[in-house]
């Protein structure tokens, strides 16, 4: 008796390959091994290689086992997806333009990662050998996140390559910031002012006046490893405008602040996001949402919009923007009530000793005790409550939390920013949903969510700096010791209120002036020379920022760098490489190429190797102890090369890598050029309920435990936890359990908090007078084509989406008599914008939603924000704190290399909002928080199509009033700026910490 | 056999235009035009209100009625059922845009011939799936060969509740849709509320500067406010009814293929043909019993060919000049398809041209004999070339209001009425006895009443489906009706009819009167085309 599995190429007459590690084009099992041989069938499976043939004799096997783990039947295909790996070298297709002649083309096909996004979606690209040129851009296969698809914003990289008003040489400003005098200038010229500058900052020790702010990352660990390595404290990031306080919500429980929903096995699936057209990580996680819906799961969708994800739900709960706390609260006492939770699982995980002995340490110290007053506790979250609240029925409330309560270990759930980035103590939405998935004990389980770092794997570099010995109150100031990342958008008020400067600056795929709140703000702190010595902007493209810059640095979009990223797509461990596609089809033809602009268009560099040069040059003799980590860890005292960089990490920080490399004789490097991705075998990194890994003997060395919670320390350090007896490793919390009882909070200034709990939002609906013209605005909601601020340079996005009209429900649209495509002025508490409307019934009456991307701008009709995307305005400070931007022309066809561009048919590129909003930062968390409360009116006289208006007085005071909100905990005996416990994505040494 | 075919699964696709920009990406499909888009759909009142999306696209129809319709075999049908294109062959007449039921098929503005989705047949023969069908995050499109009975398609299409846009137009469409929305896969269901404007989207065509494209009034309210940045200001305001379905994201449609020299080659034909036609007859009533008068044989034997060779060469003028590529003109000839009535209809003109240069040259030889031979071809020729139009526009399988089976009676009517009408403006000048004059008259006048017997029943009779009331009811009612009831009804048909009752009753001949009538008619011949070129286009095809 036998098993016979066969992997065959589809491609006629092709040679058979071997996509599979380990697995040879025929092989037999015994029946001593028939287990492997359903392993490789699994692995195959869940691979979904849609190229590959599997026939199987599977006489032997259990019928059941034929369907994947995706609920898709294995099914002989007639077409593959995609070439076979060992013809990427040389490819050959027929041209489509001149077919149906048959004109050979040969392509060198070359993976990478896609850079319009977070998610890292896989991308091959197709190098034309006649051409040298990159011809497309197709899935990646091999890509365990991706498995070969993509969304419209990834084949829409080749407009990004090709844009005719790309950036190709480093620009220095020639007039006044912001003049627009715009001259070339050279790499060398760059690197040495920015090298003087800094090595000035560190050497009179001016650590904090050195920064990097980032928008869109699109890399693990690099940039921190160089702040480190220049021994300051400067990494700031779009953040707190983006997902502080879902972060937030979920840190507070767990210590990692991103869920990791397991979609595709799940049985219920509740999404405060719309996964199915954005978000972290859109593709992936859309793949696999429907994929659990095909196999039966049910979807609920929190959004007082109807996104395409809402759409596709079972159930569509348009919540009353902020109350979604209440409403899960309330979930959260059904389940309790209705004995639907997780008995064992709470008793096990959840912290209720620490809970009963700090808050009810006269009455039992019992987990039944605890129940009950987690009873009385949420007694008032009733259907009814939250109903009220949110606007939403009660029997749909308790429908859906009993179907939770039924899923069990089989919920997932995913918010990001959504409610958390709207509303004021958003995080407390992040945090009552993750009680749920506490309550259903579907933490890290078989279609339940895991925390991020389960499902994710940064690889260390080799030579790891320490941690610097500098706080910069910029970033982590004294009011927000709790926040969860820098308060970013408070940079321009804190230096305009002296509280330091900043010598080096550098914006990184990164536009605060159009992104952030109450931009002008950010206008006038980059044109004061005082505030900010010098700026540099890193960019792929144009944007309104890079305009006030003194550099604008181009820097290579997705097929032009290298990245190492990996993302908790799924329940998987996986790394993906982004190259420089040109380069490396150049160095396999034999040509040399000692940096990667030289491959690039123009003179495009990649960050990189950026920052290795500048490195150097801040340090060029190494005796400030910076050049060490930027020399080769192959060929010592030589410069870094970047490919040594990776190679390093991929011979010696991914378990299983050199392996499988070596299996196809390849080297690590080699494999991950070829491939472009690896997953870590289940075996070397596990995936699910980490936290009950039990603690070997060894671990266990020099710590001592707590009698009464059962947390196991050394040196004052949580390492573990006893639980019935046995060592945990648990959760990275103090308790290491899941906090339902935040002590931090409750040390930290807010002990109402310590439990997750309702918060009114600033924009709650008790606020609105609709006959008042008072509604709230939603400015945040994204687009499935559109990357954030940087799909100007992407004709194929703009031409499907270019325009956002102010989303209103006929019942307002009636009071406020307007029809779809009038004009209305939208007011804010510091200005108002001009935009049309677009009546629908998707969205909950007495709001309006309007779609963050568009209304990009430009203030000069050559150069700036790329044509195909924006509109030329004048934008000017017309009076004492007054600025006014106006549209002059909207988006225009224009001569270029591209026909395309003079067929442009879009005339109105949107309507810009964020100038209009002041800074709302949450008070516990930082997060900026994004909904207004606005007047809604038709527009006035002389309103045009476009038009804004911010008064900067108000703006600064709503600042104020904010700040107000906070309680500064500066006379801490313990001395601490914040929690010990809690990550900052660069960290300083612990020591720094503690205030001198 | 293999037989390529596409599943969609709408219960899976959650409308991310993935599909479309691999499309672009693959094709380099220029901007404003699309081989797949997505519709998107909303229905139902807040909050039981859902989005629907469709991804639209060539059906690769088993009788594909591009492929019959083209003249010049530049679409055609692979043994594998796809139906792909040659773009070197094409002539850009737009034929195949009238024909198809999907709007699967754009003009390229670059190489203006026709395109549409080829199933990326270049992919295909090397083995590899098309690039919509790679691309698509949640695998609802699925390619693969129906025949095939171990495919997934095949199993899909076998086992699953699949339907077909348009199933009654009898194309036999391979494009097969799972869980798709009624409103969505209809396109004369769901009300479009604004049509430049879209939920994320302004759509101005790009074509807008293209004269003849911008004759889109039909589907558009007005340009020049957005280009001006203005507030908009309805000009037809409809209400909303909550409840409708409603467009919220489509693509820019392709402006109405066939404009103003379509609408202008149906009239110049009318009369080439007709002055041919009615000359002959009238020969025949006179000629044959006796010598002409010179001015009659003026009038018939020189005059009646001029025009009508004046005219016919202007249709073809026309007709030339509104291919997209001109310059390929002679494929009709060189490259010819024979199951195309475009490729027929230039055949009869050329013939007829040749028997009118005959006419022509015996009139100025004063060849009488010769001139009464030709009277039988030039009467067929001449109902031929007013009537092979008949034909054609049937073949336009989209457009079902071109479809009906009165429209070559009415072509033929036509041609008779611009022929009198031709006739008797010359013979004023001419100074032709009242005997001819009088018969023209009543000849036109005949003509006349049954040519609006014929529209009556074409707008107000009981329509065979949706289509046909929609364009019916546009051209009482829309847009055009001014044009309709004022130019053609009024202006074209009564006033003329009354004038040419007033002529023959009255006791003496008035030629300039009966020339003004023939005038009038003339342009209410010009005035009818327009509309039945224009409402025939009205109704969406997706």
């Amino acid at each position: 008796m036998s098993v016979r599995a066969r992997v065959d190429d589809v491609w006629l007459g092709g040679p058979l390959w071997s996509p599979i590690p380990g697995l040879k084009n025929e092989q037999r099992f015994t029946n001593n091994n028939q287990l492997q041989a359903l392993q490789v069938i699994q692995l195959i499976q869940m691979r979904h290689l849609r190229q590959i043939n599997v026939e199987i004799d599977m006489t032997e096997i259990p019928l059941e086992q034929h369907i994947a783990p995706g609920g898709e039947q294995m099914t002989v295909r007639d077409l593959a997806s995609c070439p076979p790996p060992e013809r990427w070298h040389d490819w050959v297709e027929y041209d489509a333009k001149a077919w149906p002649r048959k004109v050979e083309r040969h392509y060198a096909i070359i993976p990478t990662i896609c850079f319009n996004c977070e998610a890292a979606c896989g991308l091959m690209a197709y190098v034309d050998k006649e051409t040298g040129r990159v011809k497309k851009f197709e899935g990646n296969p091999y890509h365990p996140g991706s498995r070969g698809r993509n969304c419209a914003k990834g084949p829409a990289t080749i407009n990004q390559v090709n844009d005719p008003e790309r950036i190709l040489y480093p620009l220095k400003r020639g007039g006044k910031r912001g003049e627009g005098k715009w001259e070339r200038t050279t790499w060398d010229e760059v690197l040495d002012t920015f090298a003087a500058k800094i090595r000035a900052a560190i050497v009179e020790d001016r650590r904090d006046e050195v920064m990097y702010h980032v928008g869109r990352p699109g890399h693990d660990g690099y940039m921190e490893r160089v702040l480190g390595a220049w021994g300051v404290d400067g990494h700031n990031s779009h953040t707190n405008v983006c997902s502080s306080s879902a972060r937030f919500g979920y840190q507070i429980w767990c210590g990692m602040d991103r869920p990791s929903p397991d979609h595709a096995n799940a049985r219920f699936i509740l999404l405060i996001s719309s996964h199915l057209e954005t978000g972290h990580y859109f593709n992936p996680q859309a793949q696999r949402i429907i994929e659990g819906k095909m196999k039966g799961a049910k979807l609920a969708v929190m959004d007082p919009r109807l996104s395409n994800t809402a759409s596709m739900a079972d159930y569509w709960l348009p919540t009353w923007p902020g109350s979604e706390t209440a409403v899960l609260l309330a979930m959260a006492r059904i389940l309790l009530v209705e004995n639907l939770y997780n008995h064992d699982y709470m008793r096990r995980w959840v912290n209720w000793q620490q809970y009963l002995a700090s808050e009810h340490p006269i009455e039992p110290q019992t987990f039944n005790h605890f129940i009950s007053i987690l009873l009385d506790l949420y007694a008032g979250y009733t259907p009814s409550f939250a109903a009220h609240e949110s606007g939403l029925q009660e029997k749909t409330i308790i429908d859906i939390a009993r179907q939770i309560g039924h899923a069990g270990t089989a919920f997932a759930a995913h918010t990001w920013r959504a409610a958390t980035a709207g509303n004021l103590g958003g995080w407390q939405v992040a945090r009552a949903l993750w009680f749920l998935s506490v309550l259903t004990g579907s933490i890290g389980t078989i279609g339940g969510t895991a925390p991020n770092a389960w499902n994710k794997f940064v690889p260390a570099p080799f030579l790891k700096p320490g941690p610097s010995e500098v706080w910069n109150e910029l970033l982590y100031p004294p009011e927000y010791p709790l926040a969860n990342y820098e308060m970013s958008i408070l940079l321009p008020y804190f230096l305009k209120e002296g509280r330091g400067k900043l010598a080096a600056y550098f914006t990184r795929v990164y536009n605060p002036v159009w992104t952030n709140p109450d931009g002008t703000a950010w206008i006038e702190m980059l044109t004061n020379e005082q505030q900010i010595e010098l700026h540099a902007a890193l960019t792929p493209v144009w944007s309104e920022t890079a305009w006030y810059a003194d550099y604008v640095l181009p820097m290579g979009v997705g097929s032009e760098r290298h990245d190492l990223m990996s993302q908790e797509t799924h329940a998987a461990r996986w790394i993906g490489f982004r190259q420089p596609v040109l380069r490396v089809y150049k160095e396999r033809n034999g040509e040399p190429i000692e940096y990667t602009y030289q491959a690039n268009p123009g003179e495009v560099w990649e960050e990189d190797e950026f920052w290795i040069e500048l490195s150097w040059r801040i340090d060029p003799d190494g005796s400030l102890g910076i050049r060490k980590y930027f020399e080769s860890p192959y060929r010592p005292g030589h410069k870094l090369a970047i490919e040594e960089y990776y190679r390093w990490i991929f011979e010696n920080s991914v378990p299983g890598l050199p392996e499988a490399a070596a299996q196809e004789q390849l080297s690590p490097l080699e494999y991950m050029r070829t491939y472009g991705s690896f997953e870590i075998p289940v075996d070397k990194a596990p995936v699910f309920t980490l936290n009950e890994r039990e603690l070997k003997s060894k671990d266990l060395e020099g710590t001592r435990v707590d009698k009464l919670s059962g947390t196991i320390k050394r040196e004052g350090a949580p390492v573990g936890v006893t639980i019935d007896g046995r060592a945990y490793e648990g959760f990275p919390t103090p308790s290491r359990k899941l906090e339902f009882y935040s002590s931090t909070l409750k040390e930290w200034g807010w002990p109402e908090y310590a439990i997750p709990s309702y918060i009114q939002s600033h924009v709650h609906r008790d606020t609105m007078n609709h006959d008042m013209g008072e509604y709230l605005l939603i400015p945040t909601f994204r687009l499935p084509t559109l990357i954030h601020t940087r799909s100007g340079n992407a004709k194929w996005l703009y031409e499907i989406s270019n325009a956002n009209p102010v989303w209103i429900h006929p019942v307002d649209a009636e009071r406020i008599r307007v029809q779809t495509g009038d004009l209305i002025r939208v007011t804010t508490e510091i200005g108002y914008f001009v935009n049309r409307v677009w009546i629908t019934e998707g969205i909950r009456p007495g709001i309006v939603a309007c779609s963050h991307h568009l209304g990009r701008w430009r203030l000069e009709t050559g150069q700036g924000t790329d044509r195909w995307a924006s509109s030329l305005v004048e934008l000017a400070k017309v009076d004492d704190g007054i600025w006014r931007m106006h549209q002059l022309e909207g988006i225009q066809p224009f001569a270029s290399d591209d026909p395309d561009s003079s067929r442009i048919f879009w005339r109105e590129g949107g309507v810009h909002q964020n100038l209009t909003f002041p800074v709302h930062p949450d008070p516990v968390s930082g997060m900026h928080c994004w909904h207004q409360k606005v007047t809604v009116e038709l527009a006035h006289q002389k309103d045009a199509y476009g038009d804004v208006y911010v008064d900067t007085k108000k703006a600064h005071m709503v600042y104020q009033d904010w700040l107000g909100m906070t309680r500064p905990q500066t006379l801490r005996p313990d001395g601490l700026r914040r929690p010990l416990w809690m990550i900052r994505p660069y960290r300083p040494a612990a020591r720094v910490f503690k205030r001198d | 056999m293999t037989k390529y075919a596409f599943v969609i699964d709408q219960r899976k696709c959650i409308g991310c235009h993935a599909c479309t920009v691999a499309c672009k990406a693959e094709h380099d499909v220029p901007i404003g035009v699309y081989r797949t888009w997505v519709k998107y759909i909303e229905k139902g009142e807040f909050p039981n209100s859902r989005r629907y999306f469709l991804v639209n696209r060539c059906n690769h129809c088993d009788n594909a009625p591009c492929v019959s319709i083209c003249p010049t075999k530049a679409l055609y049908k692979r043994e594998d059922g796809i139906v792909d294109f040659d773009s070197s062959r094409c002539i850009g007449c737009k034929s195949c845009m009238q024909a198809c039921p999907y709007d699967a098929l754009y003009i390229d503005p670059y190489t203006h011939t026709a395109a549409k989705c080829n199933y990326c047949a270049h992919r295909t023969e090397v083995g590899i799936e098309p690039a919509c069908v790679v691309v698509c995050p949640e695998r609802a499109i699925i390619a693969g060969d129906l025949q095939n009975p171990a495919s997934e398609i095949a199993s899909i299409v076998a086992r699953e509740p699949v339907r077909t846009r348009k199933p009654e137009q009898g194309t036999g469409p391979n494009v097969y849709y799972l869980g798709a929305e009624e409103a969505a896969i209809n396109p004369e269901i769901a009300v479009e509320e604004l049509p430049h404007m879209t939920m994320w989207s302004t759509l101005l065509h790009p074509y807008q500067n293209d004269a003849q494209e911008l004759d889109r009034s039909q589907s558009l309210r007005t340009l020049k406010t957005i280009n001006q940045l203005k507030p908009y200001t309805p000009l037809e305001s409809q209400p909303r009814v909550p409840t409708e379905a409603r467009i919220v994201y489509d693509t820019p449609k392709n402006a109405a293929p066939w404009g103003w020299k379509v609408s202008a080659y149906l009239g110049t034909k009318s009369i080439g043909a007709g002055v041919t036609v009615v000359a002959a007859f009238v020969l025949v009533l006179y000629g044959l019993n006796g010598t002409l008068s010179s001015a009659m044989f003026n009038l018939l034997g020189i005059g009646a060919p001029v025009i009508g060779g004046l005219f016919i060469a202007l249709t073809l003028v026309l007709l030339i000049t509104d291919l997209k590529r001109p310059d390929r003109a002679l494929f009709l000839l060189l490259k010819p398809n024979p199951t195309s009535w475009l490729v027929w209809g230039s055949y009869i003109i050329g013939f007829f041209g040749l028997v009118e240069a005959a006419w022509f040259i015996s009139g100025l030889f004063g060849l009488t004999d010769v001139l009464l031979w030709l009277v039988i071809p030039a009467m067929l020729f001449g109902a031929a070339v007013a009537g092979y139009t008949a034909f054609l526009f049937g073949q336009a399988e989209g457009r079902d209001f071109w479809q009906s089976p009165l429209l070559l009676p009415t072509l033929l009517v036509q041609a008779i009425i611009a022929g009198a009408s031709a006739l008797e403006l010359l013979a004023w000048p001419l100074h032709i006895g009242s005997a001819v004059s009088t018969s023209l008259a009543i000849i036109m006048l005949i003509a006349i009443l049954l040519h609006i017997f014929l529209i009556m029943i074409e707008v107000f009779g009981s329509h065979s489906n949706s289509h046909v009331a929609t364009a019916a009811h546009y051209m009482r009612k829309g847009r055009i009706k001014d044009i309709f009831w004022g130019l053609f009804i009024a202006l074209g048909s009564l006033l003329p009819s009354a004038m040419l009752c007033i002529a023959l009753i009255g006791s003496e001949t008035q030629p300039a009167l009966l020339a003004f009538a023939g005038l009038l008619a003339l342009i209410g011949i010009f005035a009818y085309e327009h509309c039945f070129v224009t409402a025939g286009q009205i109704v969406p095809l997706s």
